[in-house]
């Protein structure tokens, strides 16, 4: 491989604590939210395919293509529910969203 | 793929057919004679686990006898739930047939679980029946409570879901093989994949068992959510969970830090959980600060794992999730158009709806573990193997926080038999599919709590 491994899991581990960090954060919009979510479902990827080029087996490819799938069938759910959620409050700012308390 | 191995996921495509089937037939005529069929299909993946012994070693999975016995326990509380919401759901308006057929799609993620062999099938399994509670959840459109514990699930679902993947990349990445039985042989991960993998592992599964610290999502789900889905969520779910944890468990092994981490998940599940659910005026949200500090037993017993742990976890397990369905039943079952959630509204329905009363207390007696309920033969057991193995301090926190529960677990008794009903409306008759509902795990938390030697035996055999 040209890249070394180590600066890939750099790369990812980058990713994934960014996409934490601005889950964490940013806490006011939904949709800002989601994005955050696939930032780090991406750097998960990343992972399992230079781990896939490490050892020169396919399984890596494999899980990553599966995450693919599951990120996208979420993505449809809490955009559909985003937009549920939408329709009762007019807003996506998730501050707004708190009957429940305790 | 030879005759053998389909007879041994003949469960699993029994309920992949079934589900597929419900969708369509829905589509073309909706209604509630698909909650029967439903209920035919379960049973029919229920029957085939305990008849037919076909066992089979595929890629990615394993049908053994472990794998037999924990997919029946979760089909046979499935059939518990789909025998709760018939009704419920009838009287709540919850129409279409996304019901049923997102139910038996759980069910098929619950069993695709607990016969992983691999890492990417555990990793489906559990998400494809955490993928079916955010949609059934969220299922009552009309509460705008539903709605929001749906979306509260789904962030956090899919923050721990991004961290469990992680802890698995990290460790294909060090190793280089995703089959569980060789990462636990295979020599020369290096030290950080490795505790970073197995910490990021454990991170996710404490999500799914709603351990302290990442136990925020469990109040509000399981107060917005409809409360049939509350009862197999809050077993079914966690049991499954508990399977993921026991077959990952060796790999866990390899590392201290694993059971140093899981020690903390449980004192922090204990306290918290016991003590939140002291403060709560409604039942649903008290039975979830309950399942916090229950789930922290469990991971008491995962700490004891060497000294017969893993046969207490499931023990746990089983009586927790007789419990749990006979309680939530029982709130289903006494909820009409709205949902009966304050504690103050369940005064003297011990005497006005006897059955579900009764079953109502026994739960709350075997939640509290006093004997001669289930709750008191898995507390025993997973006292007994925290102390052999040692764990004096977390064993003494467990007695005690125990010994609080006992408190808000008996609020209820006193609330449903002690007091004057403050209303006296008419009181339903309840149908067959009610009784049956109430009437299973009700028979289960006395059987195992008076003989539980049968249920001790078959953990023995599977587990060996």
């Amino acid at each position: 491989m040209i890249v070394p491994f180590e600066h890939i899991l750099v790369l990812a581990g980058l990713l994934f604590f960014l996409g934490m960090g601005g889950l964490l954060a940013w806490r006011a919009n939904l949709i800002m939210m989601l994005v955050c979510i696939e930032v780090m479902l991406n750097a998960v990827m990343l992972v399992f395919v230079a781990g896939s080029a490490r050892w020169g087996n396919p399984d890596g490819q494999l899980f990553a293509i599966f995450i693919m799938a599951l990120t996208s069938a979420e993505v449809s759910l809490a955009l559909a529910m985003v937009v549920y959620l939408h329709r009762k409050k007019r807003t996506v700012n998730t501050d707004m969203f708190s009957e429940m308390k305790g | 793929m030879t005759t053998a191995d389909i007879y041994a996921i003949m469960p699993l495509i029994i309920l992949t057919a079934g589900c597929v089937l419900c969708l369509l037939a829905g589509s073309l005529r909706p209604g509630f004679y698909l909650y029967p069929a439903a209920l035919a299909v379960v049973g029919a993946a229920l029957l085939w686990c305990v008849c037919v012994p076909a066992e089979s070693v595929m890629p990615g999975m394993t049908v053994n006898r472990f794998s037999r016995a924990s997919s029946a326990f979760f089909y046979a509380t499935g059939l518990v739930a789909l025998l709760m919401a018939y009704g419920y759901n009838r009287r709540r308006g919850i129409e279409g047939e996304e019901y049923p057929a997102t139910l038996l799609f759980a069910l098929l993620g619950m069993g695709v679980t607990c016969s992983a062999s691999n890492l990417l099938m555990l990793f489906l399994g559990l998400e494809a029946f955490t993928f079916a509670f955010y949609i059934l959840v969220t299922i009552e459109r009309d509460s705008i409570l539903g709605g929001e514990s749906g979306l509260k699930y789904l962030l956090n679902g899919t923050l721990s879901a991004a961290v469990m993947g992680m802890g698995m990349a990290l460790l294909y990445a060090g190793s280089g093989t995703l089959k569980l039985a060789e990462l636990t042989t295979v020599a020369g991960i290096p030290e950080p994949l490795l505790q970073a993998g197995i910490g990021m592992i454990l991170i996710g599964l404490a999500f799914k068992l709603s351990l302290v610290p990442a136990h925020l999502w469990t109040p509000d789900v399981y107060q917005g959510a409809p409360a049939p889905v509350t009862a197999l969520l809050s077993t079914a779910s966690k049991g499954a969970a508990v399977v993921a944890l026991l077959l990952l468990f060796p790999l866990l092994q390899t590392w201290q830090g694993g059971h140093d981490l899981l020690w903390l998940l449980a004192l922090l599940s204990m306290l918290t959980g016991n003590l939140a659910a002291l403060l709560q005026p409604g039942i649903k949200r008290m039975l979830a600060w309950s399942s916090i500090g229950q789930m922290g037993y469990v991971a008491l017993a995962f700490v004891a794992f060497p000294a017969g742990g893993d046969r207490a976890a499931l023990l746990y397990v089983v009586a927790y999730a007789a419990a749990g369905l006979a309680a939530f039943g029982a709130v289903s079952i006494l909820s009409d158009t709205s949902e009966r959630d304050d504690i103050d509204s369940y005064r003297g329905l011990g005497y006005r709806n006897p059955l579900a009363g009764a079953v109502l207390a026994l739960a709350m007696f075997s939640l509290a573990g006093i004997p001669p309920t289930a709750g008191f033969m898995a507390k025993f057991a997973v006292f007994a193997a925290a102390l052999r193995a040692g764990e004096i301090t977390l064993a003494l926190a467990g007695i005690a926080s125990a010994l609080v529960a006992v408190f808000f677990y008996l609020r209820i008794v006193v609330v449903l038999y002690m007091k004057k009903p403050a209303e006296l409306s008419e009181v339903r008759a309840l149908t067959v599919a009610e009784i049956l509902a109430l009437g299973i795990p009700g028979a289960t938390l006395v059987l195992l709590g008076v003989y539980p030697q049968p249920l001790l035996d078959l953990l023995k055999a599977i587990l060996a």
